[in-house]
């Protein structure tokens, strides 16, 4: 039994991890990115629009939602947004000029169906189509006027993504959390086979905890009828894998690191509340940052240096990473509207920030998150501005600054002077990449059972060389499905831009979806020698507890862009607004 | 929404990015994870830096060379069988870069890309049969007598290695200090046999002659002249005897060399880099997948002085043992070399083959057949009429000698290759005693021990 039992599941294992990743990953890429317009445009009193996102863009540029090709229209001329169930229009400082019933616009200015707009003089009109609010849950009814039958005329490929969304629907997410939970039974059986003398009665009861905490979220979504959680059966897998990564190298940290989850998936519903509305959104990120701000300052003052970095708050028994949370209020941060995002070019106060956060995590010397942040503040600047050219400059100007700030410190030149080298330096500053590379693959493909790795013995086997651990342990296959979630989750964000609501979705997800990217990439590569070992942590994997908390709080800015429960919204009521 | 949907190219980069890293490190993954996995860094498998989770290494007649007994590595019970084949087995240390605890320590823990280092019911290693006889490896470094050289037998139909021999070595069951006696220790990580080269001497004439017999027309009737020097345009080639007339065949017991610089410089630099390079010299054939030395010969610019003295396997000429006793089996075997072999199987602990490699023999002709008969006349010839066949009488010895002289003013090396010519036992060697003097009696006393021991006689 004792022989048996982990022969036969470390083939299971594997199996497993790529049928959860692909039955999560194959929805999140197919259905869903067909778009039902939200409102119709009548250009010169005949030609029908449809306005599919909150906000659309209308101008001369073919960059532009609705293409305007005319000669007296601007490139881009105006912004008319959803909000509240109202339409707003607003001039994005055109040449002709937006005009409500003969009267300019001035800012953001509500046009209903009977209120006559002209651009440069082009009469438009709008004809919405109804909603009961858009503040509710996601199974709302939808309503299309009837004369439009472009819809009707899917195309093929549309068809099929359609059928397959209702496939993966039939048999969906529920099955796939079963082949999580088998996962996780069948490693705590594992755990329990194997062990040794020492093995704590809390990790079975802690997985037993965890268990029924994904089986209540999943019930409660059915209940309030959000079907689509996709990403987090992701962060379940993920989290679970966490939770044995503790149970293997350092039992005390299962209770706190479990906590964390729960903490998290705290943290996500509040997130989605604040994110479900753009404009409530958009109020918040201010509180938002000034919290990040206030944290980042309490932890300039309070730190306590834990390997290099003085990037640690200890309350008590407790310890906080404070950067770790600010990754949240970071991509909150960067947020704006489209209308706003076009009419001000300025995004001073977004960049002002930044570089007090990044300056703050140079202070600390945790350099790995500052250069996930900048890279995320590049993603996010150039979603917001599209200027290659001042991002080229800002880019070269940071890279110098780093050159100067690594001549400087003795402690990243030592890093950089075994980068690629490792081997050379295998009792040294190699120690731990080399010890990550042996034991990973001494793995092979199939690992050596959870709790049966020598990699563990090494130290921050559990965070920066986690991959490696999980490459050991659980086998190469259990570890490319963790790499391969954050590229998931950010394929998933660039494809469903197009179909977004508003422009403030775009950028958190595809920021967040930065943030898990760089993150991972930084952690894997830095344990392979492939980059300069950093000592970030994996996302979801890595123990420790601020991490998970900021993981799981990201995953409702990569939900926000998900639209399928209204593009896959089988309701058709014909009715239109008044 | 068009708009930000194309600035978010930038995130489809990063994708790209990532999945491009994510590719290397699978690729260096597949390359590297043999021998990441076996890294003396790997505590699951090393203790104090010595392989002990690793499986057996048994001689052709299943010897234990090396085992694992409870976690510690164990090597034959006696002494001399384990400094005879150190060289072969490997060190604690794993100073011996080439052996097979070093070279094939991913099959001895038993590591494969599925299970990685895991075995089921926690079983060690695979068990690996080389084709080595320990008793003649014995044999081979007592008849060095202490004295630094190496000793190599080979199967000449089959490409089996029977004896692979370096001197000096130690007993790896109690490894000695080296740093306290370097004169002592000195090169004895180094398996002289695999990864040594030396300046050939005589034996070289044995590639001068393959490309005279197959390029200089009636060589068989051209008559040489040797009154003991010889003025080759401009450079003076010497001869340690004056051998006076003399046909082509008795060039070879006589071993003169002014006819061997004479038909060196007739043949000219092309036609004999290309023989040199048919016997192998530049470039060594591995031996089941551990490197072995390439030798040296160029004759670039060289002036026709150069080209005669290479012809003598003089000059900067160098070669490795290995790849050399390779040549002479192949002249022994009409022409056809044959690769060169150490493992003879590689075995799970159930006994399942562990090595799936189709080996087709890639036997390459290098000398046509009568060439080849040619060659085996002479060298037959150099037995008869000078060496002797001491108590190998009736197995057909056949040999050349070879004395390479070296520049720190000791006693030139002394080398002694070729083969029996027996259905029974066919068989090619190569012996090189360092230092040994000039002429064949040391190398060629070693040989003859060595090869009495293979036979029986």
């Amino acid at each position: 039994m004792e022989e048996v039992v982990p022969y036969v599941t470390r083939f299971v294992f594997p199996l497993l991890a790529v049928i959860v990743f692909f039955r999560c990953l194959l929805p999140l890429m197919s259905g869903g990115r067909r778009t039902k317009p939200w409102a119709y445009l009548v250009v010169a009193g005949g030609d029908r629009r449809p306005l599919t996102h909150w906000e659309n863009s209308i101008g001369r540029s073919p960059s532009c939602d609705v293409v305007i090709n005319m000669p007296s229209i601007s490139r881009i001329h105006a912004v008319i947004s959803r909000r509240n169930n109202r339409w707003y229009i607003s001039d994005m400082d055109s040449m002709g000029g937006v005009t409500i019933n003969d009267e300019a616009a001035r800012g953001a200015c509500i046009i209903t169906r009977y209120d006559k707009v002209k651009l440069s003089g082009l009469p438009v009109s709008i004809i919405p189509v109804a909603y009961d609010d858009d503040d509710d849950d996601d199974d709302d009814g939808e309503y299309e006027d009837g004369f439009d039958d472009k819809f009707e005329k899917r195309r093929l490929f549309e068809r099929i993504a359609e059928s397959a969304a209702r496939t993966a629907e039939r048999f969906g997410n529920g099955t796939t959390l079963l082949f999580i939970i088998l996962f996780q039974l069948l490693g705590v059986l594992n755990l329990i086979l194997t062990a040794g003398a020492g093995f704590s009665l809390k990790i079975p009861f802690v997985f037993l905890l965890y268990i029924l905490l994904e089986f209540f979220y999943f019930v409660g979504t059915r209940f309030s009828g959000r079907k689509y959680i996709e990403p987090e059966l992701l962060a379940f897998f993920l989290s679970g894998i966490s939770l044995f990564v503790c149970a293997s190298v350092n039992q005390d940290a299962v209770v706190k690191q479990f906590a964390a989850v729960v903490l998290g998936m705290v943290l996500l519903l509040v997130m989605q509340f604040f994110l479900k509305n753009p404009e409530r959104a958009r109020t918040a990120r201010y509180v938002f940052a000034v919290g990040a701000l206030l944290l980042l300052a309490a932890n300039l003052l309070l730190a306590t240096a834990q390997n290099g970095a003085l990037n640690w708050i200890r309350i008590g028994s407790l310890s906080v990473q404070p950067s770790e949370l600010v990754k949240v209020a970071f991509v909150f941060a960067g947020g704006a509207t489209l209308d706003r995002l076009l009419s001000s070019r300025n995004f001073m106060k977004f960049m002002a920030f930044s570089g007090a956060c990044i300056l703050a995590l140079v202070v600390m010397r945790d350099f790995g998150t500052a250069v996930i942040f900048f890279v995320t503040f590049v993603v996010i600047t150039f979603m917001r501005s599209g200027d290659v050219k001042k991002l080229s400059l800002i880019i070269g100007m940071a890279v110098a600054g780093a050159a100067i700030v690594v001549s400087f410190l003795p402690y990243i030149t030592a890093r950089f002077s075994a980068w690629r080298h490792v081997w050379e330096f295998s009792d040294t500053t190699g120690y731990q990449q080399v010890r990550t590379m042996v034991y990973a693959a001494g793995g092979g493909l199939f690992g050596v059972g959870p709790g049966s790795g020598d990699l563990r013995y090494v130290a921050a086997a559990d965070t920066d060389l986690v991959f490696g651990l999980i490459a050991e342990e659980w086998g190469l296959i259990v570890a490319l499905v963790c790499a391969l979630v954050p590229l998931a989750l950010a394929v998933f964000a660039f494809m469903s831009v197009k179909s977004s609501r508003s422009a403030f979705y775009a950028i958190a997800s595809c920021g967040a979806a930065t943030l898990f990217l760089v993150q991972a990439s930084l952690n894997i590569f830095g344990s392979f020698d492939i980059l300069p070992l950093t000592g970030v942590t994996l996302p979801f994997v890595s123990n420790g507890g601020s991490s998970m908390l900021s993981c799981w709080g990201l995953i409702a800015c990569i939900k926000s862009i998900d639209e399928r429960h209204r593009a896959q919204s089988l309701e058709y009521e014909y009715e239109i607004d008044e | 929404m068009k708009l930000m949907s194309k600035r978010a190219g930038i995130l489809f980069t990063l994708c790209i990015l990532f999945a491009a890293g994510m590719m290397f490190l699978l690729f260096s993954y597949v390359k590297d994870a043999p021998k990441w996995a076996t890294s003396p860094v790997n505590q699951h498998l090393y203790k104090g830096g010595e392989l002990v989770r690793a499986g057996q290494i048994l001689d052709a007649k299943g010897v234990m060379l090396a085992s694992t007994v409870e976690n510690e590595r164990v090597y034959n019970p006696d002494e001399n069988t384990r400094v005879a084949l150190m060289h072969l087995v490997g060190d604690p240390a794993q100073g011996v870069g080439t052996a097979l605890q070093v070279t094939y320590r991913s099959k001895l823990v038993g590591w494969d890309y599925l299970n990685g280092t895991y075995h089921f019911g926690n079983k060690i290693g695979n068990n690996i049969r080389t084709t080595v006889d320990a008793d003649l490896a014995r044999a081979a470094y007592a008849a060095l007598g202490g004295r630094r050289g190496t000793v190599g037998v080979m199967n000449y139909k089959t490409g089996e290695l029977l004896c692979m021999v370096s001197a000096p070595s130690f007993d790896p069951a109690a490894p000695p200090d080296i740093e306290s006696d370097p004169e002592k220790y000195d090169g004895v990580y180094i398996n002289r046999l695999l990864s040594a080269t030396y300046t050939p001497g005589s034996i070289f004439k044995l590639v001068t002659a393959a490309a005279a017999i197959d390029n200089i027309p009636g060589i068989g009737s051209r008559e040489f002249v040797c009154e003991g020097s010889y003025d080759l345009l401009g450079t003076e080639i010497t001869c340690p005897a004056v051998h006076g007339r003399q046909s082509f065949e008795e060039t070879m017991v006589n071993s003169c060399n002014i006819a061997y610089a004479q038909m060196a410089a007739e043949l000219g630099p092309e036609t004999m880099t290309a023989y040199a390079e048919k016997a192998g010299v530049m470039k060594s054939p591995e031996l089941d997948g551990i490197g072995v030395a390439n030798g040296h010969f160029s004759l670039n610019n060289a002036t026709p002085g150069e080209i005669g003295w290479a012809g003598v396997g003089q000059s900067d000429t160098l070669v490795n043992p290995l790849s050399y006793l390779g040549y002479v089996a192949a002249i022994a075997g009409g022409g056809d070399a044959v690769k060169p072999h150490i493992i003879k199987s590689i075995r799970t602990p159930n006994g399942f083959p562990a090595r799936f490699e189709l080996d087709l023999p890639v036997d390459e002709s290098i000398l046509a057949q009568g060439t080849a008969g040619k060659l085996q006349q002479m060298m037959r010839a150099d037995v008869v009429n000078g060496y002797g066949e001491g108590n190998l009488a009736g197995y057909g010895l056949s040999a050349k000698s070879g004395t390479a002289e070296v520049t720190d003013g000791k006693e030139p090396h002394s080398w002694f290759c070729g083969f029996l010519d027996s259905e029974t036992a066919p068989l090619a060697f190569i012996v090189i005693v360092e230092n040994g003097g000039a002429g064949s009696s040391a190398a060629a006393t070693v040989a003859r021990t060595v090869l009495e021991a293979a036979v029986g006689a």
